[in-house]
Formats: C-alpha cells, structure tokens, sequence
C-alpha cells in the first residue's frame, strides 16, 4: 500500500496547547507519552534528562490546563524509573509505564501510588529490552513494544506472558527497533516500524496483514515514525518523526493529508509570560515564524526555528475525538480535533 | 611495496594518537600493511565518514536532540569522537573549538553550540578565509563576542579585537587602529530575532517551550559603508574584505602554523606568551607557513604537510604532548568500544572530562585551555588513573573483553613476563613505555604460582598499571 492522493478537506482542526517548560512541578520536560483515564484526567510522561532527575516525572492534568500535580521520581527502586519511554491506563484508571532501560513496567494507581512492578531484560521468551510502548486491548491484555529484540511482546496484566510477534529485518512484518503501537476497534495492532520507515499491521494474535510508507520527505512518505494511531472511522495519524509532523492515511495507507503544528501560547505559558514582563515584550516584538527557506528543507532545523511546528513528535494519541500530540523537544502536547 | 619504515608500528600509532584519539593493536596494524603515507591519506581524505547515526541519538537522548544546555551536545560531539570512522575530522573541530573558544556560559544554548561545531566539521578542514568568514556569521560567536552589539557609529570592538589577536595574527602585528577599523567593518554582522535572542540567552530561559535556535542575519542599515584602512589598505571595506586582507598576512600563516604545530606537535606555552617567546621548532613554523601560502590557505594541505614532516615523524617529539581530558576519555572509550549504542552513561563520560578539567563547550575563557602540564595536578591525575583502569578492566565493554581475551589467547604458552607485557602494551596501541615503567610491570606481574601463567587477574593488574603509567598521560 503506497500512498499517492491527498484529500482537499481537512481530517483535524487545532483545537488548543497545554505545556509549558518546567523542570519540576506543572509542566513537562521532553515529554514522550500521553494517556487518559475515565475521570477527566490526562497524564503526560516526561523522559526528562537524568542530570536532572528532578525532570524525570508524570504530570496529571486536564483539558482544560488544570494542573493535578506530578509523580515518579527518578531511581531504579519501586515507584522509579530511569528512562520513562510510555504510558498506558488499564479500565480501573491504574497507570501502567516502560522503563527503556530496566525493561520493566512499572504501575501506579491513579494518585501516584506505587502498585506493582514486573518484567526483566533479557532476549529471551518473555523478556524485555527497551520497551518503547505499552497499549491495552479490549481484554486488558498487554501488547508491549519490545524495542532491541525488534518484536512486540503480548503480556496479561500481571505480566504473563501470552505471545509474541515480529521478527528483525526489513521484509514483510519484520521490524527494526519498533516505537509506537496502537490497537484500533478491530483489535488489529498497528506500529511505528521507526527504522524500516514504515507502519505494520497485524492481527491480534501476531499475523502480518498489511504495510504501507516508504522512506522519504514527500507526501505519504516516512522517516522514522515513532507513533500511530486509528480513529474511529479508521484513518491513520502517524507521527512521522524525522519529518516533524503528523501524517493522516486512510485505512488502505492512501496519504490523506498532514499537519505541521500550529502550536499557540498555553494557558501555563500565558501566566509566565504575564509575570515576566521583560520577556513577554520581547517575544511580542519577535518573528515566530521566520522565512522557512532559509533552512535548506531540514524538518529539524526549521522546527528548532519555527515554535508552532512540532519538534519531535513522539507520540500522538487519540481520546474523545481529540489527536494528542506530545512533542518532547518542545515540552507540550498539541491538541486536534477530529472532524471525520 | 611498502617499506619497512612506513609499516613501523609505532610511528603509525604515533600519527594515530595525534591525529585521532588512539587506536588498537589491530587497527594499527591494518593502516601499517597499507603504509604511513598511505595511512595520512586515508585520514585526510576518509573513504567513509560514518559514526553512530544522529536519528539514532536523537530517539535515544531527546536532551541532545533540542540542544537544550551544554551537556547535551557536548555528549553528541563525545558519541561522534568516539564511533567515527573518520577521526581527524573530529580532531580538528577539537583543534577549532579550543581556538575559537566560544563557551555556554554566556550562550546558553546547546543547538547554537551544535550549530557552531557542525560549521567547524564542514569548513575546518578547507580554505582559512572561507572558515573565519563562516565563524563571523556564526550566531554563537556573534553572541559570544558582541558582536551584534557593534553598531554603524558605535562600534563594540570585541568581535575585532579577538578576531587579529586570538584567531589570526596575534599580538603585535596589528594596531589599535586597525581594531577600531576591523570592527566597523562587521557593523550590521548580527542575528535574527536580536532582542528576543539576547533577552532568553541574558536570562538562560527555557520558557515558555524550550530554547528556540539563532540565525545569522545582515543589517545592511546598521553597516557602516564609509571608508576604512586596515593593515595599510583603504577602502569600502565589509567584513569579507578584511579576512581577504588578514589572510593574506605572514603573520596569519605564522600564528596558524604555531597552533597547528602546538596542538598536534608538541606543546608550546600559552597563545599570550608567544609575542615574546619563540616558536619551540621555527623551521617547522616555516615550512607550515609555506604549505599555507602555496594552497592558498588550505588547512587540510598543511595538515598532510605537517603529519608527513621529519619534525612531527621525529622521535622526539613521541610522547612529548600531554593528554588532554577530551584525548584521555575519548582514547579510553575508543579502546574499550562502550558506546557501540546510545546509552545514558554518556553523560558520566562528559563528566569525567569535566572533572579531569575540560569542559567541552565551556572554555575556561576567550584564549580556550592551556595545553600541556597544565592538564595535570593531583586531582586531575587521580581522576585520569581511576577512569582509564576502571574502563580498561570492565569486561562488559566489548573492546575491554576483545583485548584481554586477544592477550590471554596470544600468552598460553608463554611464561616470559617480559613478552607478555608486550603483548599488552601492544593490545593498547603499540605504546612505549620508559625502562622504568617496564621494571615496575615486570615486578608487579605476579605469575601464576602454580603453573607460571597469566591469569585474567594478572592481565587486568597489568592493563590498569599501564594506563596509570605517565607514558600513557601522554600522547
């Protein structure tokens, strides 16, 4: 499946930003995940950078910007991760996260409190190395992105092992240090195959069914995709990482359309700015959105220039109609409505 | 057919420490069957360039990929030294980052910084006027030396004022005058965004979404268009016109040559002592300023010129340079092969330079760092002898694992302890090691009692002595 065409109506329409840059406490430090539980409440993981643990964090708060406070900290004991890499929330609003490095998930209830911890490195069956993404099916199993061992790992809840699929290589279904998994209504699982430049899609039970993307910066083209995931009517939102932006297919691959970012002020980066006058001058005066030529066709370049367009889109989620998209480089999540 | 002095080992690891950041037994001895002259070829003019992929990096260390603060870069640059293929490249974006010293203190931003390097990476190696042209556009060192506060009528003269005496001719051989005039003439030389820039770098903010990256911008309106005279030269002169003029001054070629001898020759006193000290080897400054006027300021001309001289093939001047920080870390990583991906422990690298006295990216000011004894005190030395034999004995680095299993394999029915601490020395890169370092090994070797063979305790005791020995401080 290739993609070739692109629709003339828009898929999503910006709705809003939430972030700002903290170190601690409201507000996110390269972000990678975002998940959602039954009460309202968003959570955001921030890889954070460990020359400052303090960075390293959840951040809970809604869609209208209130801010419910953090947890996690950073350590390699219960309740501690070294390199947060995703998120994801059971029905009974436990949260569930990947440690990259120790290869083990870790879960809180909903307030922060440790509840469990499970899994170990290794190349073997039912271990791990590197998980990169966590998702939930219908049946609260797991499915796990397994990251160096270039497959997905199927787990229970209480980290049973049940399957696993995919293979190392670039054929058909095999991967190369997949990123991003997402489930869509059918139980298909869909990833982010990062290094192979495209997305895979496979059945519940591992089996290849389709492929589509290729590497490149056009239309349809991919480079590096860290996420995907599927709406309700089957379009495909990936986040084309070494494109820094949000591509949109339909359910056979065909492009559709892409976004760039359209990031504005948040309602945290207002307040700064309104009790930080000096800057806030300064920035009124500033062009945010200087001549894109002038970067010679770098997606990161002009994306470390241009402060509405994503910067490392790592993970874009879908919840109540809405795409969210978390951008660790710029330390906020763009949110789209949905209008299919 | 190569001769028997091009296939010289020592020589061939020699060039290698100087001209890349060490190499194995085994690396050495695949340049040595190509020959020494073939060898300074292949790192002039690399067949392949490869080092560990920046999309690699970038998933791995978001930190690095929004070139947030300085750490974060610096471990890029320290990923790039240490898995490249091609070494002199990174050897001499060291060399121009300890010239053109431009520091985080004041810049604040870690991609402006990344920004600078990959300019030093593109334009290092080639034409001189073509590098200070690019280094006077350069967001970082406009930043860094005011130089977008040099204005058409009010000049700051900090830009100009470094750029004769620390980046291309040094003191004595321009006047006051001439800075003034230097200086009006990279009016207009400044930044896009300049007072959002200035005011987020000022207040080293992070608000409100991380740090957004600087460009070069010409203020044709803020350029001063009148006439200046420069070196005995007048006219309607723009910055370019006067690299045009400075390049084409002995003194450029003289104080080049004295840095590019000081930094992969031998070591030379402190860049303000040198109007009244004389160049350690004058001929040699003579034959570097030749090949810099007959290539017509060609930087990688002169460096295949200087690596194929007597004076740098010399004996004396084998182990006659001290270690930097960024050569001891970056040798040592390079030997035990760590970092064959992305890992955090990079970050603790970074550190280890840091505590060994050199932090990349944040010179200790405008003139950069010392070289030689000035790298060595008590606590530097410390640092430098428990990182090497910690890293040199970890056998969960596979080029630690590789060395000691390669000695173990070629000392099983060997009992000389003399041959086998040469078979060590040889593993680490064909090291030469004074007599008495060599009596202290052969005292400490402590055979097996039992059967009067090496152990992997015994080769590990041996390896850390090695590296704690003073010939391995230097390069």
């Amino acid at each position: 499946m290739i993609s070739v065409t692109k629709s003339t109506s828009p898929i999503v329409e910006y709705h809003n930003t939430i972030g700002l840059c903290t170190m601690e406490g409201r507000g996110f430090m390269f972000p990678v995940d975002t998940a959602f539980d039954s009460n309202g409440y968003i959570y955001t993981i921030n890889r954070g950078h460990k020359a400052d643990p303090r960075t390293i964090r959840i951040t809970k708060y809604n869609i209208h910007s209130e801010f419910f406070g953090t947890f996690l900290s950073y350590g390699n004991n219960d309740g501690q991760l070294l390199t947060p890499s995703s998120i994801a929330i059971d029905k009974n609003n436990n949260i569930y996260t990947c440690d990259e490095l120790t290869s083990t998930v870790t879960i809180f209830d909903s307030n922060g409190k440790f509840i469990n911890k499970w899994g170990h490195k290794g190349k073997g069956k039912s271990d791990l190395d590197g998980p990169t993404s966590i998702i939930f099916d219908q049946n609260e199993d797991i499915y796990i992105s397994d990251q160096y061992n270039h497959r997905i790992q199927k787990f229970t809840n209480e980290g049973k092992f049940l399957l696993s699929f995919g293979s190392y290589g670039n054929n058909n279904s095999q991967l190369n240090l997949p990123w991003g998994i997402s489930i869509d209504n059918n139980n298909n699982i869909f990833v982010a195959n990062w290094r192979n430049n495209r997305i895979e899609k496979f059945s519940d039970d591992g089996k290849f069914i389709a492929q589509f993307g290729n590497y490149g910066n056009k239309e349809g083209e991919l480079n590096r995709p860290s996420s995907v995931v599927v709406d309700n009517k089957e379009y495909i939102y990936v986040a084309d990482w070494g494109n820094e932006r949000i591509q949109i297919y339909d359910n056979k691959g065909i492009y559709i359309s892409q976004i760039r970012g359209q990031a504005t002020v948040s309602k945290w980066a207002q307040e700064f700015l309104d009790s930080n006058l000096e800057e806030a001058s300064a920035r009124s005066k500033a062009n945010l959105k200087p001549d894109i030529s002038q970067f010679n066709n770098d997606p990161h370049e002009e994306s470390s220039h241009i402060e509405e367009f994503f910067w490392g889109p790592t993970s874009v989620k879908i919840h109540k109609n809405k795409l969210y998209v978390t951008e660790s480089n710029r330390h906020r999540v763009q949110i789209y409505n949905i209008l299919t | 057919m190569v001769s028997n002095y091009e296939k010289n080992y020592e020589l061939i690891g020699h060039l290698l420490r100087r001209a890349s950041f060490g190499a194995n037994k085994k690396e050495i001895e695949i340049y040595a069957q190509k020959g020494y002259s073939k060898t300074v070829e292949e790192l002039l003019y690399p067949s392949n360039t490869n080092s560990m992929p920046l999309d690699l990096i970038r998933r791995h260390h978001p930190e690095q990929s929004a070139g947030f603060e300085s750490a974060g870069t610096a471990c890029n640059w320290l990923y790039n030294m240490v898995t490249t293929s091609d070494p002199l490249t990174e050897k001499i974006i060291l060399f121009w980052h300890n010239i053109f010293a431009t520091g985080y203190s004041k810049v604040t931003i870690g991609k402006v910084l990344f920004d600078q390097l990959k300019m030093f990476k593109l334009y290092g190696m080639g034409n001189f006027k073509n590098l200070l042209i690019k280094l006077s556009q350069d967001p970082a060192m406009i930043h860094w030396l005011d130089n977008h506060d040099n204005h058409k009528g009010a000049i700051n003269e900090n830009y100009g004022r470094e750029l004769l005496e620390l980046f291309s001719m040094g003191v004595g051989n321009y006047s006051e005058d001439d800075i003034k005039e230097c200086s009006r003439a990279f009016t207009g030389w400044t930044l896009q965004n300049l007072e959002y820039s200035k005011e987020l770098a000022i207040r080293n903010s992070i608000w409100p979404y991380g740090k957004i990256s600087w460009r070069y911008e010409y203020n044709e309106k803020d350029h001063d268009n009148d006439t200046k005279t420069f070196l005995g030269e007048t006219g309607n002169f723009n910055g370019e016109d006067i690299i045009e003029i400075i390049c084409k001054q002995p003194a450029t070629a003289n104080f080049l040559s004295r840095h590019l001898y000081n930094f992969f020759v031998a070591d030379e006193p402190p860049v303000p002592q040198w109007p009244y000290i004389a160049p350690k080897d004058p001929k040699a400054i003579e034959i570097l300023s030749k090949a810099y006027f007959e290539s017509n300021y060609d930087i990688k001309h002169m460096l295949n010129v200087l690596f194929n001289s007597n004076f740098f093939k010399s004996d004396n001047c084998r182990y006659a340079k001290i270690k930097s920080p960024v050569d001891m870390v970056a040798g040592i990583i390079r030997l035990t092969k760590e970092f064959e991906s992305p890992k955090t422990e990079i970050l603790e690298r970074n550190f280890q330079m840091i505590f060994m006295g050199q932090e990349l990216l944040n010179p200790p000011s405008v003139e950069g760092w010392h070289q030689g004894t000035e790298w060595i005190n008590t606590g530097s030395l410390t640092e430098r002898l428990n990182f090497a034999s910690k890293q040199i004995t970890n056998i969960s680095n596979p080029g630690t694992k590789s060395i000691i299993q390669n000695i173990i394999k070629e000392n099983q029915d060997v009992n000389d302890p003399k041959e086998i601490i040469n078979h060590c020395l040889e593993e680490l890169g064909y090291i030469n090691l004074s007599d008495n370092s060599l009596n202290v090994l052969n005292e400490f070797i402590g055979l097996d009692k039992n059967n009067n063979k090496i152990t992997e305790k015994n080769i590990k005791n041996l390896l850390k002595l090695i590296v704690s020995a003073p010939e391995f401080q230097k390069v």
